[in-house]
């Protein structure tokens, strides 16, 4: 009988031990999937625009640690907190929250594609208790640019992880746009960073210029990849202009990640107000004074484009002999 | 939040049986179960949500225990693989775990039809019945309690039953003494390959479930999880010592449900501590080392 006993006293204590939960319903809980540049920008924007605006509302940061066993723990938290709106930053924890929570509201940020992750049932309009922010970054904007630096092209190469959902949707429309305008797509995905640098050189051969959209598992080899580009002359355009600032890629193009935390912001205080969610529609980040375009004329001069003034004078960013100018 | 706590906790059980059986039982370090538990939850998943759409009313109410067994099948699949490149190249069975978790990352991604991610939101028929199936007579939340505890209480008793035919006690025998199994007149090849093959569809059966519960089905699910079923393992035996395969099976359960408390108590009260969710898998190392370090001390003791 003794282990039967103990089984019961050790599963007793348990019970004991969380029985006592605080309760607090002025609580707004953000969980966010892992530590990343953009992911803590968008966190900061939600907790300054909250901080701002609804001072009176304590704020509870999560963070998943990119382990999704733990997005739905996160989730039950958010519940027993009886918190008054949890905001997902990024698919996973965002989709935890909502399969979770149905009876509060429910904000997703960060979600490139909230249709196909499963959240919202269109972009119009959002769901019974969940709306949020796309971080759909401008594919075409930045493919144009692509073209626009490197006249000539005519095969355009795309690396990303092939376990990264929202890069597979991003794919996907390359794959479109490169069809419509008869070019040549050729991909090639990765499962870790470490193998970023490869990918790269197995496609070199192939393509006259490369795209990257903004996929976690890519960005962190992107000083590999760049090396290689430099030394194989590929331009390259990606959609992260922060990290383009030290690496010498060719162009970034992209909306900043804090105005899209302060816009997620935004929304939270609108449903605090007592605003239906059905009525707020996805935002998506289209204003082209939150998008943020960083040009490197070294690179380019090292590679052998000669970059159009006109193209020179729409950067906001631009690295010129070493020197960062914004304008 | 004790609810919460409990059907994660016995979710993650039936995944922790599978390291049971493959760690303890047959004494196979098997890696398998990163690459099993997520094909368990792609294949639920996928199964699942197929049929839940189907206009056929039968297709649909076979929509759960279709899920269920198609990732316990998947599970089995990814086991099948590793016992056979054990057995046939005769390779350690950490490397060929390794390479069958390595190579289902692939299979993982084909199942979900070439994407990371499968959501299951707006059509988990999985998670509705769990919290529907009382009719309305408990609350949504206790009745995915009672429905997982009814799930956990059954896989119990099958391997309680299992442990305790000619054949379960032979597969018990195996990673003990294989000599004695021999003598038996058992082909110990083919028992160690069943035994591994089990000890992925539990967790392929477990992953299904978790998928339901988290929402989704994720390539990158399987991250970390045979070190949590480790702790599992560990800390069930720390808390109860029996030789009796049943109170071993239950305790492993038990072990589930402590572990998840703790992590919940981590991410929840941890920052008093000065612990973030950061340091929650330096824990669970600690935690194993811990269990360990404290079962050897007391052996030496006795």
């Amino acid at each position: 009988m003794r282990p039967i006993i103990r089984l019961v006293a050790a599963v007793g204590l348990v019970g004991l031990l969380f029985s006592c939960a605080p309760k607090n319903a002025k609580i707004v809980g953000v969980a966010k999937f892992v530590s990343h540049p953009a992911l803590d920008a968008i966190e900061k924007g939600i907790v300054d625009e909250l901080k701002a605006s609804k001072p009176d509302y304590k704020i509870d940061l999560q963070n998943a640690n990119a382990d999704m066993n733990t997005a739905a723990q996160i989730a039950q938290r958010f519940k027993d907190e009886k918190v008054a709106v949890a905001v997902g930053i990024a698919t996973p924890t965002a989709q935890a929250l909502a399969n979770q929570i149905k009876d509060r509201p429910v904000i997703y940020s960060a979600v490139t594609d909230p249709v196909a992750a499963g959240l919202v049932a269109s972009m119009d309009k959002g769901g019974p208790n969940i709306t949020g922010t796309s971080d759909m970054t401008p594919v075409k904007e930045q493919l144009d640019l692509l073209r626009a630096l490197k006249k000539d092209i005519k095969r355009i190469g795309n690396i990303y992880a092939s376990g990264e959902a929202n890069s597979v949707t991003i794919a996907g429309i390359v794959k479109k746009y490169c069809q419509d305008n008869g070019l040549e797509y050729v991909e090639s995905t990765i499962t870790n960073s470490s193998e970023a640098k490869q990918a790269l050189l197995s496609i070199a051969g192939r393509i006259d210029g490369l795209y990257l959209g903004n996929d976690n598992t890519v960005f962190s080899a992107l000083s590999g990849i760049a090396e290689v580009a430099l030394e194989k002359k590929i331009p390259v355009v990606t959609a992260d202009p922060s990290s383009a600032e030290t690496i010498p890629v060719l162009a970034a193009m992209g909306y900043d990640y804090y105005k899209m935390g302060v816009a997620t912001g935004k929304i939270v205080v609108r449903v605090l107000n007592g605003e239906k969610t059905e009525n707020i529609p996805a935002y998506l980040p289209t204003d082209s004074a939150d998008m943020s375009f960083v040009l490197n004329l070294d690179t380019a001069k090292k590679i052998g484009i000669k970059v159009d003034q006109s193209i020179i004078d729409q950067a906001k960013v631009v690295i010129s002999d070493g020197q960062l100018t914004r304008k | 939040m004790i609810e919460g706590i409990l059907v994660e906790g016995l979710i993650y059980s039936i995944l922790a049986l599978g390291v049971f059986v493959s760690f303890r039982v047959l004494d196979f370090p098997d890696l398998t179960v990163e690459g099993s538990f997520p094909a368990g939850a792609a294949a639920g998943a996928m199964v699942a949500s197929a049929l839940n759409l189907s206009p056929n009313h039968f297709a649909k109410a076979l929509a759960v225990p279709a899920g269920m067994l198609a990732g316990f099948l998947a599970g089995g699949a990814a086991g099948f693989a590793t016992a056979a490149v054990y057995h046939r190249l005769k390779v350690p069975a950490l490397l060929a775990g390794i390479v069958t978790m390595t190579g289902f990352y692939s299979i993982n991604l084909r199942i979900l039809g070439g994407k990371p991610n499968l959501p299951l939101i707006t059509n988990n028929p999985m998670l509705n019945l769990a919290r529907t199936f009382s009719g309305g007579l408990l609350p949504p939340d206790l009745s995915l309690l009672v429905a997982c505890v009814l799930v956990a209480l059954l896989i119990f008793g099958v391997l309680d039953l299992f442990f305790h035919t000619e054949i379960g006690i032979a597969m018990g025998a195996l990673g003990d003494n294989e000599n004695a199994v021999i003598q038996a007149g058992i082909q110990p090849g083919n028992l160690r390959t069943w035994g591994i093959m089990l000890a992925n569809a539990l967790p392929g059966l477990s992953g299904a479930m978790a998928a339901a519960y988290q929402g989704f089905a994720d390539v990158n699910l399987g991250q970390g999880v045979v070190a949590a079923g480790l702790a599992t393992v560990m800390l069930g035996e720390l808390v109860v010592r029996s030789q009796f395969i049943s109170v071993q099976l239950l305790r492993v359960i038990v072990g589930s449900i402590i572990f998840r408390a703790l992590m919940y108590a981590a991410r929840s009260w941890g920052y008093l501590a000065g612990i973030t969710p950061n340091d929650l898998r330096l824990l669970t190392a600690l935690l194993i080392i811990a269990s360990v370090a404290v079962s050897r001390y007391g052996r030496k003791r006795r």
